[in-house]
């Protein structure tokens, strides 16, 4: 069920008032099921593979902890690596793969050989589950974390409804502890949960929802053939929508968590506030982009060999980064495209050792040179969107060649009028939240004032919401 | 022994419970508002319910009466057929009796229809006229569609047949019990055509193109279609003509549905060849008929629509 359905809040409500009734071990079957019935929802057929994923690595990591001997700890370590990315090799990207083999083939002259293709709906938050499943391995594996002794509290660490779909990917050694220990109520976090999730359902429904008819429309050819216009409104209206649809997802899943009590890392700091696309990645998506350092970029050398190792692996894990938000050769040129300014950025600002924290980066740049490289940077960032966003490469390489071409239409005003009426409040409220290190605006104010605010929000939800057959962009990775 | 240990008092807690308090009353307020401007100032919903009123007490006619002609159909034909024209033109040989709802297609009046009958409505003829696109595509209204037309059953049936999955279904079902759900996005657009400039033609250009299916299929479905439609006419005593109004470009489309009509033995109406309309015509949206290409529609109707009810072939020669 979708977040902002009302069939998720009749889940949501009911799920909340008997779990904290429950003890801690009835608390934890409790929400395993509510979790299986969250993500049967879908399709209860593809509960079968995410129980037998789950198990796999249950009893694997049993056998890889640092005890064993060697041989059958690499043995088993490797045996499930395989296991996780086969599978989701096989779901997600076999047809892709053997697609692009054909078309190569056919492109040497080489026809009518017949490639099989399995043609499977994918299924829901694989790519998601599938990477927490890695690090819990990995981490067992190279002794950071205990293997969970109960089924349940690993089952609940990989299925808990409110990351399973779309994320936040939790790391093991954040969560598994949370679902190991007893959870008392909370009532500040417990209203603080409310309003993450009235503050994602903003996000969502209201600027995500309005800001895709524009992208659509863009993308769809709806404007009329491609121009600078439309670029500009396609790209800005889909970075609006992205943005506001999966930090919306991530406000309600991290709401939700904690109104059953546990923390979820916060995964969008005003990324369109960021002054390069390293410190852009260091905001948007979080906890997939610490995952890819932790577990792909510092394995594959991170920076440590220095120049052009560096720049190498910088394209490879963005790359890949780009091919896990699909199966198609446009988000490998997304992820190129990332890969290729990062390693360009990290050769013109090398990384000093005491500027990772972002906010103290921008300290050191002027408030007009700030600027400019915020908007540099949000303007890289859309133009990488268009190969993200379009159906094709060619698609995308069509939609951008009308940048050369200026013809205006007088629609286009009521376009532009409409992203800023979406956008620019998000925008606002993303400077409001950087100036005060808050997770969702005015978190500090008094709960009378919040409270006015969160009803205040529920009308705004009322009176703008979009179509509500847009489902979250990110459910499709 | 249950973790739920902190004190009833604390302000957080009286809070939350105060916001979920306001969040139901707020709901509530809604539901009653959306209630009272769907009855109040929506024009939509004062024509259909009327019209739909007056659907359900049609009536076969005896010998010697005009027949009752139930006709249903979307904005094509609202835009395109003046009623009250047609009506006097034609008033010794029918009585029409419209229903006509914007952006509406195939699935919208298969369950609207049978609601229809089974309400009761007894006209001797059904005549559809929703394009051929809307007839092809897969999806019913999201407002108005779910309330005025359609039972429980009704929006189960429509998911199933469109392979809704339960979220979506859940949120027809609500469209169908909440009036605010159902109209939540009439009311945005109406909030959003007085704030953004020229909005009604930014939501006209951003309007999704429909996706039809490639040729093959497209014969099949249509006939699948008709076939449904015809039984479901033919259960109740109702003859049904499949109306085919002119849209631009459209000739092959026109075409392949008056095939498909013919091929299960339902009369479809081409009463203006689209090819011989110029762009003069229509509106500028290039899909609606302007009043002057009404007039010649609604002209052309009240000649061809009358041979059709009689049983003559004659009129095959514009089908």
């Amino acid at each position: 069920m979708l977040f902002d359905s009302p069939a998720y809040f009749l889940f949501l409500i009911p799920v909340v008032l008997v779990y904290w009734r429950l003890n801690l071990r009835a608390q934890n079957i409790f929400l395993l099921l509510a979790s299986y019935f969250f993500y049967g929802w879908w399709d209860w057929r593809f509960l079968a593979l995410m129980i037998g994923s789950t198990t796999m690595d249950f009893l694997i990591a049993q056998k890889i902890t640092p005890g064993q001997t060697d041989s059958n700890r690499k043995k088993w370590f490797v045996f499930s690596l395989l296991l996780n990315f086969g599978i989701l090799g096989v779901f997600k990207y076999f047809d892709f793969f053997t697609g692009s083999f054909s078309s190569a083939l056919e492109t040497l002259g080489i026809h009518h050989i017949p490639l099989p293709l399995i043609r499977v709906i994918l299924p829901p938050g694989i790519s998601f589950y599938t990477f927490q499943e890695v690090a819990y391995i990995v981490d067992v594996y190279k002794g950071r974390l205990e293997p969970a002794k109960s089924f349940l509290d690993y089952g609940i660490f990989i299925s808990l409804f409110p990351h399973l779909i779309a994320g936040p990917i939790q790391r093991p050694g954040h969560l598994l502890p949370q679902v190991q220990k007893s959870r008392s109520f909370d009532a500040d976090r417990f209203f603080d949960g409310l309003m993450l999730i009235f503050s994602g359902l903003v996000r969502k429904c209201v600027v995500a929802d309005n800001c895709a008819l524009l992208a659509n429309a863009a993308f769809g050819g709806q404007f009329g053939p491609s121009n600078f216009w439309v670029v500009l409104i396609g790209t800005y209206a889909f970075a609006w929508q992205v943005y506001g649809d999966f930090s919306g997802y991530s406000d309600i899943a991290r709401g939700s968590a904690q109104l059953l009590g546990f923390h979820f890392m916060v995964n969008f700091r005003q990324p369109y506030l960021s002054h390069r696309l390293q410190e852009f990645w260091r905001r948007w998506h979080i906890s997939l982009s610490t995952w890819l350092r932790d577990y792909l970029y510092i394995p594959l050398g991170g920076s440590a060999s220095g120049g052009w190792k560096t720049s190498r692996n910088l394209l490879i894990t963005m790359v890949l980064a780009g091919l896990w938000h699909g199966a198609n050769w446009t988000f490998v040129v997304f992820g190129a495209i990332h890969g290729a300014v990062l390693a360009v950025e990290r050769f013109f600002f090398p990384a000093k050792a005491k500027q990772k924290d972002p906010a103290l980066s921008q300290h050191s740049v002027g408030l007009l040179s700030l600027w400019a490289q915020r908007i540099l940077t949000f303007n890289v960032f859309c133009l990488s969107l268009a190969f993200f966003r379009a159906a094709s490469l060619p698609a995308a390489v069509q939609f951008l060649a009308g940048l050369s071409n200026f013809a205006w239409r007088t629609e286009y005003v009521s376009a532009f009028f409409m992203l800023c009426l979406f956008s620019v409040p998000l925008f606002v409220v993303d400077l409001l939240m950087e100036a005060s290190n808050q997770e969702y605006p005015f978190a500090n104010a008094p709960y009378a004032f919040r409270t006015a605010l969160a009803a205040f929000t529920l009308i705004i939800l009322a009176l703008f919401s979009g179509n509500s057959l847009n489902a979250f962009v990110y459910f499709q990775f | 022994m249950p973790s739920f240990t902190s004190s009833s008092k604390s302000p957080a807690l009286v809070y939350a419970r105060a916001l979920l308090g306001i969040c139901a009353i707020i709901v509530l307020f809604l539901e009653i508002c959306a209630d009272y401007l769907l009855k109040h100032d929506s024009e939509t919903y004062a024509r259909v319910s009327q019209q739909y009123a007056d659907a359900v007490k049609v009536r076969s006619s005896r010998p010697g009466e005009p027949a009752s002609v139930l006709m249903v159909g979307n904005s094509l034909l609202m835009e395109g057929i003046d009623v009250d024209r047609l009506q006097g033109l034609t008033s010794s040989k029918m009585r029409i009796y419209p229903i006509f709802l914007e952006a509406t297609g195939y699935y919208d009046w298969l369950y609207g229809l049978g609601r229809l009958f089974r309400q009761g409505a007894r006209p001797q003829v059904v005549v559809l006229g929703v394009g051929v696109n809307s007839f092809l595509q897969n999806s019913v209204r999201q407002d108005y569609a779910p309330m005025m037309f359609f039972d429980v059953r009704d929006v189960l049936g429509a998911a199933s047949d469109l392979k809704l999955d339960r979220t979506a279904t859940s949120n027809l079902l609500l469209a169908h019990s909440s009036v605010f759900w159902d109209i939540r996005s009439v009311i945005r657009t109406q909030i959003l055509r007085r704030t953004v400039p020229h909005c009604r033609e930014l939501f006209s250009l951003v309007k999704p193109k429909p996706v039809l299916p490639p040729s093959p299929e497209l014969e099949a479905v249509t006939i699948a279609r008709i076939r449904t439609l015809r039984q479901l006419c033919e259960a109740h005593g109702a003859k049904l003509i499949i109306l085919v109004p002119p849209t631009p470009s459209s000739e092959d489309a026109v075409r392949q549905m008056a095939i498909a009509s013919q091929k299960v033995g339902v009369d479809s109406l081409v009463p203006i060849d689209p090819a011989t309309l110029s762009e003069r015509f229509y509106q500028p949206d290039e899909l609606h008929l302007n009043s002057e290409g009404a007039a010649l529609f609604t002209s052309a109707l009240a000649t061809y629509l009358p041979v059709e009810l009689s049983g003559s072939k004659s009129a095959s020669s514009h089908n």
